[in-house]
């Protein structure tokens, strides 16, 4: 028995859509935190409730990341994969997401009526080089299994893992105990608990190898939390008062949440009748006083793109998230993408004018709607708010976040939210196309909105110095933003042979990769743009220190077409730029792929 | 939050003039006209005052309504006052609210949202513009334009039968349908009043002039091809007109016999329908956050601690 030391590993567990592999994934999580280690998990969820089980759609599964230092990203690739049966196996062996050396550990349950399916996949990990583990779940669990409806295999592998792993079996009980205890009566509880121990047992006297991960103390309180939860809790922190929204996924779950906790922080949330109706709430609550904000995906983005232009000839504040996913259409719900880059850009029509906020993590997520607020309410332009499927539904433990409480006044925004963000306060008188901007109920101050081109007194007006000087008034509120830039992050040594760009939930790969190439004296260091419209007005000459500017994209893009970051780049600072990488597979970027293609770029 | 309370009187009373802003840019002879001196006369009579008072609309002849009224307004895009409003509602229930919409925002691009406003039953008083046809856009076809009517997109001819707001209305649930016409003055003001206190989401249906596309469709020299609905809870029916015109007695708790009077080929002006405790939609959402266990800002992470 050897137990293999590493610094960072990576592992998953395939099981059907319903059996429960998100769960175990949780409660792993909640071990390894108590143990000092560092995670980021990435599930993996098919777009229908519940496929068929033992389908390819069926797929329903946990990546776990493992690491003795703080991880940004999902990684490379996996060193162990637990597979509840063949087909889920079969299925995730197409992303092509393993290490060579990958073991697999494969339960044997469903052979005896599906010989031949097992024997293909079987042949399937030889050819590629891969060694299976099989097992068979032992006779006294399958009976608890049977006597739990079905349920509960989930516990056997997680206690399989936990050896694997080198858990300490009280504290998975505990974390156990912690998740299902308020929901299960103590007989049922006790069958759970004897499942993990079997399999727990199981994996001791089957399984010949076990990982550990060097664990840390940390310092100060420390939250677990995903993307989308942290973005709704920043909203209450950012002291919006309304959340209007169309259900989509993934943005559904800031719903949920807020669903959950809005009221109890004196905030309204309103389920519209589409998505249209979401953002129109989200305007009309907005125009009356009311901080509000909406949130859909990319086909809600579509349709909210009229009001878009709206908000911004009628100069009323406007906040909307787009947690993007892979289109176009519907594309596919549940897997990621940074496609709808452009959409937000250019999406509605006539010159409209707008800022972008992409957000690369849980913590940027916890910000954004301050930032956005502090913007829209300063310029009366639309903001976006940009995340992904990776970044909604990963989660990580992360320090916890200082809170900035904001309520009425948005130049409270403190300061450190700037700096994230990489702006300074925006100073200086802030023209408007209507010199007077008040609000409902304001005595005297009584004023027509409306879409069509106005003069400064707000007066519809189709005469062309009018419309020219609103086009130069909103435009020049954007420019206030350009200027506010500061030079973006950057990784990595200044003036290199390749510059890696990136945006959104890119930056952890980039870092990861930028570190990657350092220690395999590969010449590339990386950028991430959190602010991705505008663009700081110093990009071009950042841009010039490098000889290759490439970006790394979850969005497609080939050699006629440049992907949409680099599309951007090219037309903002006239310098080359090329995608490196604009895979829209769904799939996370890969650091060591980055560095891969680095190298061929530099042959 | 509070709940809506009805504004108090201006301290200065208001009157007509100051609700004017500049003269309105429709067609001579244009129904909205009337429609909007009937609200300015109800605005006055209730003395409400212009800084609580907003206009939201949508898109076409009717749209352009809020920007003619000296209070708040909102002239917002096709189809979508509704949304717009109940932002408005959820966030200043105590701010007078009137929907202008025509029957292209309201039965055709609209259409979802009327079905949800009226379901939702907000608060706010809702008049829906009907001139029966596509104006601002040079005469196309709407969805209350009559069968055989040419237009330029059907210039055969409308081809279908007009959706009936009044039956739709009712056939949604509205806790409110009532029915008037921009060229019965008194009426319509009566209507608006009606409406006002109303407390939900009152639909207002308005037959409105085209003299533009349309001259001949309404006939507002004479009164024998429409009847007043009367009643102690109702509307009263025009002054002018009333011993001009049939007048009938209509119960507004009687939803069967709305239902009649609505279906039939004959007009009828008055209030249709009206049912006070339908649940308000805004009033759930206010209550909630008042009834919600409040919690302390400062601690929303702490759930979240490992």
């Amino acid at each position: 028995m050897s137990i293999e030391k590493r610094p960072v590993t990576r592992f998953e567990l395939l099981m059907d859509a319903g059996t429960g592999a998100q769960k175990a994934g949780d409660i792993l999580l909640g071990a390894f935190v108590h143990m000092g280690q560092y995670v980021y998990v990435e599930p993996m969820i098919p777009a229908e409730i519940s496929p068929p089980v033992r389908s390819r759609p069926a797929l329903s599964g946990v990546i776990i990341r493992l690491a003795d230092f703080d991880v940004t990203n999902i990684g490379n690739d996996t060193d162990l994969i637990l597979a509840a049966h063949e087909i889920v196996l079969d299925r995730r062996l197409d992303d092509n997401e393993f290490n060579v050396n990958a073991k697999i550990l494969l339960d044997m349950g469903d052979q005896e009526a599906n010989p031949d399916s097992y024997e293909m996949v079987l042949k399937r990990c030889t050819k590629l080089g891969l060694s299976v583990i099989p097992f068979t779940v032992d006779a006294e669990s399958q009976e608890i299994v049977k006597q739990l409806g079905g349920k509960g295999q989930n516990l056997h592998y997680l206690g399989m893992l936990s050896y694997i792993y080198n858990l300490d079996e009280e504290i998975v009980q505990a974390e156990i105990v912690k998740t299902f205890g308020k929901k299960l009566k103590e007989e049922i509880m006790a069958k759970n608990v004897k499942l993990y121990h079997n399999g727990y047992q199981l994996a001791k006297e089957k399984v010949f190898f076990r990982y550990e991960v060097q664990t840390h103390k940390r310092e100060g309180d420390q939250i677990l939390i995903d993307g989308n939860t942290s973005l709704s809790m920043g909203i209450i922190d950012a002291g919006i008062k309304l959340y209007s929204g169309y259900p989509i996924t993934p943005a559904s779950s800031i719903m949920h949440n807020l669903a959950k906790n809005f009221p109890s922080y004196g905030g309204v949330v309103h389920q519209a009748e589409d998505e249209i109706a979401a953002i129109g709430t989200a305007v009309g609550s907005y125009y009356a006083g009311m901080p509000a904000i909406t949130a859909t995906s990319g086909p809600g983005l579509s349709l909210k793109q009229e009001f878009i232009g709206f908000a911004t000839a009628a100069e009323i504040p406007l906040i909307l998230i787009d947690v993007q996913r892979s289109g176009p259409s519907t594309g596919m719900p549940t897997k990621t993408e940074q496609s709808d880059l452009l959409s937000a850009l250019m999406g509605s029509h006539g010159d409209y004018t707008k800022i972008i906020i992409g957000v690369a993590n849980v913590i940027d997520c916890f910000y954004a709607p301050h930032l956005a607020r502090y913007l829209t309410e300063k310029l009366r332009v639309p903001v976006f708010i940009l995340s992904d499927f990776q970044t909604a539904n990963s989660y990580k433990v992360v320090k916890k976040f200082q809170l900035a409480q904001m309520n009425g006044n948005v130049d409270e925004i403190p300061d450190f939210i700037l700096d994230r963000f990489h702006m300074k306060r925006l100073t200086g008188p802030i023209e408007m196309v209507k010199t007077v901007q008040t609000t409902p109920g304001t005595e005297g101050g009584m004023r027509r909105l409306t879409g069509l081109n106005t003069d400064d007194k707000g007066k519809i007006s189709y005469f062309s110095d009018d419309h020219q000087h609103s086009h130069a008034v909103r435009n020049e509120k954007i420019h206030h933003v350009r200027r506010a830039l500061t030079a973006p992050e950057m990784f990595g040594k200044d003036g290199n042979e390749v510059l890696i760009v990136g945006w959104g939930s890119s930056r952890g790969a980039i870092e990861e990769a930028v570190t990657l190439c350092e220690k395999n004296g590969v010449p590339a260091s990386g950028m991430h743009l959190r602010i991705v419209y505008p663009l700081p007005l110093m990009l071009k000459e950042l841009f010039a220190k490098y000889k290759n500017v490439l970006t790394v994209e979850v969005a497609y893009g080939d050699k006629l077409k440049p992907s949409p970051l680099a599309l951007l780049l090219r037309s903002e600072t006239l310098k080359d730029v090329q995608p490196l990488i604009a895979d829209a597979t769904g799939r996370p970027l890969r650091p060591r792929i980055i560095m891969k293609k680095i190298q061929e770029v530099l042959k | 939050m509070s709940t809506d309370t009805l504004s108090k009187p201006a301290p200065t009373p208001i009157t007509i003039k100051e609700l004017n802003t500049e003269n309105p840019r429709w067609c001579a002879g244009c129904g909205d006209f009337g429609i909007i001196m009937g609200l300015k006369r109800f605005i006055v009579e209730r003395q409400l005052m212009p800084a609580q008072t907003v206009n939201v609309s949508g898109i076409g002849c009717s749209g352009r309504a809020p920007n003619y009224f000296n209070t708040y307004g909102i002239h917002s895009i096709h189809g979508r006052p509704i949304p717009i409003a109940l932002g408005v509602a959820l966030a200043r229930p105590d701010l007078n609210l009137f929907v202008h919409a025509g029957d292209g925002d309201t039965l055709s691009i609209g259409g979802n949202h009327l079905i949800h406003g009226i379901n939702k039953n907000f608060k706010a008083v809702f008049l829906m513009y009907d001139n029966e046809v596509y104006a601002l856009t040079k005469n196309q076809t709407s969805p209350t334009t009559r069968r055989d009517h040419p237009t330029n997109t059907q210039p055969q001819g409308s081809f279908l039968n007009p959706l009936n707001p009044i039956t739709v209305a009712l056939g949604l649930g509205a806790s409110f349908v009532a029915s008037t016409a921009d060229w019965i003055p008194d009426h319509l003001t009566n209507t608006i009043k009606t409406a006002f206190e109303h407390p939900g989401f009152a639909f207002v249906h308005i037959s409105q002039r085209c003299p533009h596309f349309d001259p001949s469709n309404f006939d507002h020299k004479t009164s024998t091809w429409f009847s007043f609905l009367k009643h102690p809870n109702g509307i009263e029916p025009d002054r002018r007109l009333a011993d001009k015109t049939e007048v009938l007695e209509h119960d507004p708790s009687n939803l069967a016999q709305a239902f009649q009077y609505g279906a039939a080929e004959r007009r009828y002006f008055g209030l249709f329908f009206q049912n006070k405790e339908k649940p308000r939609y805004d009033q759930i959402l206010h209550n909630l956050v008042d009834k919600a266990v409040k919690k302390d800002r400062s601690k929303i992470l702490d759930s979240f601690l490992v």
